[in-house]
């Protein structure tokens, strides 16, 4: 049985809630341009109408696996979840962050124990393609055609060719760069340059999310038969490999190197007064950023199915896709949203965002990472 | 004593510690290993030969065993004059010194990372002071000297403490003995004194090598994916599910180290020590008037001073400056504020720092009650001489021969996913399972400290007290275990350290954040952006483990060492 349309998009009590986070304070919401603060809303998506309260009754409690940093006082998963239960006051939603974040589950499944979550928020294409090698039934539900607001995601966004993953925001990688120090690269090539020696720090794609965007984003320009090569001459100029973002952003902090792998939202971090902004140049390579969409999915075993779409749809209405965008520094995944403040400043979108496809990754990333990884792990 | 419970009481203890051991060590990990001779369900050499057939694996293996031996031989040097100022001087502050020798071994590596960066970094404090001297700078982060040093610094404390207490109990006599004899002080220091401390500094040495073999988060932090380790690789290869792989490399890991203990026992077992009752060498005073500091001995205790200020001291007053500055490099108590927010929040998911230190405390005080009589009960198996006691104890010894990370993924497939038993899927997770592992981290130690001093006293006064009429629990109870008292203090040292340092067994079996301890504070507060994305929040958390922690070890010697005298 399909409850249908409980979330008729609530509420101008909300929106107003929105506006104030997003930091315009003008209690109008938030529109397509940040700088113009129009009390009216001019867009079909953001639907901040005049419906309140809900249309059916949910109950129960929801449990949502995600990463450790999206829960936690001030996060985007305290704010979804305090409003969809003030939306829903039968509801309690309740936070799984195992310290192996997908793989706990994907091993649980292949163990046959029992998965207790309902829903979960923040996989990417890798993950997902490695969800389905190591198994032979699927951990989530084929779902999206059921999930309200799934069709106004930005269709480049989408990485599920079967539908159970719902992207709900994106970064873009790119470099970081102290423009005292280095001038922007622009291209994958001037890497190599004697300019740049020993002046990049990037991440272990075996483990970190933004190391394996960059590597895939150097395969996809140098090809699957010559990455290996361009990382020959990258290692032999000196780019340091560390196991993680915040490890490689310390580092970059503490003047290690003047270039860091990061993402294109770095400048929403740091700004005001203060704060020397050439230290927080973003710097495209060949025009590009990696886009690393984080969906989300209901699991397949789920015993409440319809509130795990209920909460996804949710997610997915324009006053949450902005407190994501903000309070996660990514960009929405949803058509037209505008996040405004500060994040509409200081986020800056690569001139084309690349990406490999599900179909891509599928039965290559392993051995790509793997290969890549022995390389230079030998030098 | 009832005679029953004097029969019952040693094979009773046995089969404790061994049904623990079985629940929270052997099972899991077994259940991992097992991957390493399985292919298609059937038993197979498949997994081994691929492994064993690579060239990479080959140089893998050559690289983690290289950077092992470097690390020992570091920590080694920087160790043992440590202990030769601990054991043979006399100054202000000595006890507390050798009490904090155990800190290192409680600091979660990624607050070492911290400290070595901030301290050995480009634009460190090391650098600083080598621009005053005008020498300089060094560029030390992200290579092998950086993940050398990091090692020394958690192992050479562990040198140190095992022979200052190896030291501490030779016989004064014996010494006095050969001088009379005509010895010269060196010729007596080699005949009578360094005999005894060979075995307490091969024990170290082996325990570092073994350590720094498995190394995993120091090499992942300081070094970059160039100085992969054979462990870092296994987190890698689990990380990708490649569990065939993983389970193989660390079955071929565990059997080299089962190996160099078992040989190291047998090495151990072989060194005939008489003791019982001794009288320590006197202390000499380190300062005696201006004119002692010309002594070159010494001189060179203050150069060696030096060394400890910049290897020690440098990383954790670095850990503590930067809980208080801001990136910009300005004042702030901003992350001691976050702290207290932490504690006030009602947010769910948040870790509230003072239920993380009083469960810290918990656990440790829980291991200690475990891991203690544990470790004495493996130690009397140990101690007796009879065949296949060495293989025996070797096995028993196994919790220090397996890698973190094969450990982990066991006990999450049989302990937090659940084994079918009976038709019911039984869990073991929770404060009790906690404990349990923290007391199996730990027991190896008490063990390895017990064992020696066990074996040193005098068959003559157990059988003198037999003969009285004591019965065998009660010639332990009285004779043996106040002469060895001195080695289970240490033992006990370690067994906390190891629980209060312990992260990843604690965050496996943690239900949730009400049984978080502050190694898992620190670690979700590296993650919490709410201050932008800085480590200021987990180094004050960091500071807040190193007072707690300095506290109870202060604590521990004090008390221990009112009973140990």
């Amino acid at each position: 049985m399909r409850r249908r349309s409980f979330l008729t998009r609530t509420g101008a009590g909300l929106a107003g809630l929105t506006a104030l986070s997003g930091c315009t304070g003008d209690g109008g919401d938030g529109t397509e341009s940040a700088s113009t603060e129009s009390a009216t809303d001019t867009e079909s998506v953001t639907d901040e109408g005049t419906t309140t309260g809900t249309v059916e009754e949910l109950s129960g409690t929801l449990s949502v696996a995600t990463y450790s940093s999206f829960v936690g006082e001030d996060t985007a998963g305290n704010w979804l979840k305090s409003e969809f239960e003030s939306e829903h006051p039968d509801v309690t939603v309740e936070f799984e962050t195992p310290e192996n974040g997908l793989n706990r589950y994907i091993q649980r499944k292949s163990e046959g124990a029992p998965i207790d979550a309902d829903l979960f928020v923040g996989l990417n294409t890798g993950e997902l393609v490695r969800a389905d090698e190591q198994l032979d039934e699927t951990l989530f539900a084929t779902a999206s055609d059921r999930i309200e607001g799934a069709d106004t995601v930005k269709p480049e966004l989408q990485f599920d060719p079967d539908g159970r993953v719902v992207p709900y925001d994106t970064g873009y990688i790119s470099l970081v760069y102290d423009e005292g120090e280095v001038d922007a690269p622009g291209t994958f090539d001037a890497l190599l340059e004697p300019a740049y020696e020993d002046a990049l720090i990037a991440q272990n794609a075996q483990q970190s999310d933004p190391g394996r965007a960059f590597l895939l984003w150097t395969i996809y320009n140098k090809d699957p038969d010559g990455y290996l090569d361009y990382w020959e001459g990258l290692v032999d100029n000196g780019v340091t490999i560390l196991s993680d973002w915040e490890p490689a952003y310390n580092a970059y902090s503490d003047e290690e190197a003047p270039m860091v792998v990061s993402y294109s939202t770095d400048q929403v971090f740091y700004h005001g007064e203060g704060v020397d902004m050439s230290r927080h140049q973003i710097g495209f390579l060949n025009d590009q950023g990696y886009a690393n969409p984080e969906g989300m999915a209901q699991f397949a075993d789920s015993d409440d199915a319809e509130l795990a779409r209920a909460f996804a749809s949710f997610a997915l209405t324009a006053p949450a896709q902005r407190e994501i965008a903000t309070r996660n520094v990514q960009f929405p995944a949803v058509e037209g949203v505008d996040p405004g403040g500060d994040f509409g400043e200081y986020a800056l979108e690569p001139p084309e965002p690349v990406t490999f496809t599900y179909d891509e990754l599928s039965d290559n990333v392993s051995g790509w990472i793997d290969e890549w990884a022995r390389q230079i792990a030998s030098n | 004593m009832d005679a029953r419970v004097d029969r019952l009481a040693l094979p009773v203890g046995v089969i404790a510690t061994l049904a623990t051991l079985l629940v929270v060590f052997y099972y899991p990990v077994g259940s991992v290993l097992v991957g390493a001779v399985r292919a298609g369900g059937q038993l197979s050499l498949v997994p081994l030969r691929a492994v064993l057939g690579d060239p990479f694996y080959a140089d893998l293996f050559g690289f983690t065993a290289y950077q092992a031996l470097l690390s020992t031989v570091a920590s080694v040097l920087v160790g043992l004059p440590g202990a030769y100022l601990l054991a043979r001087f006399e100054f202000p502050g000595r006890r507390f010194l050798r009490s904090v020798t155990i800190l290192p071994f409680v600091l979660p590596s990624i607050m070492v990372a911290v400290g070595f960066l901030a301290m050995f970094g480009r634009t460190g404090l090391f650098n600083d002071l080598l621009a005053v001297v005008g020498l300089g700078p060094v560029e030390l982060t992200f290579t092998l000297e950086i993940i050398v040093l990091a090692h020394a610094f958690y192992n050479a404390p562990l040198v140190t403490r095992l022979v200052t207490a190896a030291w501490e109990s030779v016989d004064a006599r014996r010494v006095e003995t050969a001088r009379t004899l005509g010895a010269s002080p060196l010729v007596a220091f080699r005949d009578v004194v360094a005999p005894q401390l060979l075995p307490a500094l091969l024990t170290a040495a082996v325990l570092t090598f073994l350590f720094t073999f498995m190394s995993f988060p120091i090499v992942l932090a300081l070094g970059g994916l160039e100085f992969a380790t054979v462990e870092v690789w296994l987190f890698a290869r689990v990380r990708d599910l490649a569990l065939t792989e993983a389970a193989t490399l660390g079955a071929i890991e565990t059997a080299l180290s089962l190996g160099l203990i078992y040989v190291y026992l047998r090495f151990e077992a072989m060194q005939l020590r008489a003791g019982g009752g001794s009288r320590s060498i006197g202390r000499e005073p380190l300062l005696a008037g201006w004119r002692s500091l010309l002594d070159p001995r010494r001189l060179a205790l203050l150069c060696y001073g030096g060394v400890v200020l910049v290897l020690f001291v440098g990383p954790l007053a670095s850990l503590v400056v930067e809980s208080v500055t801001t990136p910009e490099g300005q004042f702030t108590t901003d992350y001691y504020a976050f702290l207290l927010a932490q504690q006030a929040s009602a947010a769910t998911g948040t870790v509230q720092p003072v239920p993380a230190i009083t469960n810290s405390l918990l656990f440790a005080a829980g291991a200690l009650v475990l891991a203690l009589p544990m470790g004495v009960v493996v130690s009397v198996v140990a101690a007796r001489e009879t065949r296949g006691s060495r293989v025996a104890e070797a096995l028993l010894t196994a919790p220090l021969a397996v890698s973190g990370i094969v450990l982990g993924l066991g006990m999450l497939r049989t302990l937090v996913f659940g084994t079918e038993l009976f038709g019911h899927r039984l869990t073991v997770t929770g404060p009790v399972a906690i404990v349990a592992a923290h007391a199996v981290a730990g027991y190896p130690f008490v063990t390895r400290t017990v064992t020696p001093a066990l074996r040193a006293i005098d068959d003559r006064l157990v059988d003198a007290a037999r003969s009285l009429g004591a019965s065998r629990t009660t010639a332990l109870l009285d004779v043996e275990l106040p002469l060895i008292a001195a080695a289970l203090v240490a033992g006990a040292a370690f067994a906390v350290a190891i629980s209060i340092g312990e992260f990843d067994t604690t965050v496996l079996l943690a239900e949730g954040v009400d049984s978080a301890t502050m190694p898992v504070a620190l670690e979700r507060y590296t993650g919490n952006r709410s201050l932008g994305p800085n480590l200021g929040p987990a180094t004050a958390m960091g500071t807040v483990l190193l007072a707690v922690t300095t506290v109870s070890f202060v604590v521990i010697d004090r008390v221990g060492g009112r009973w140990e005298r």
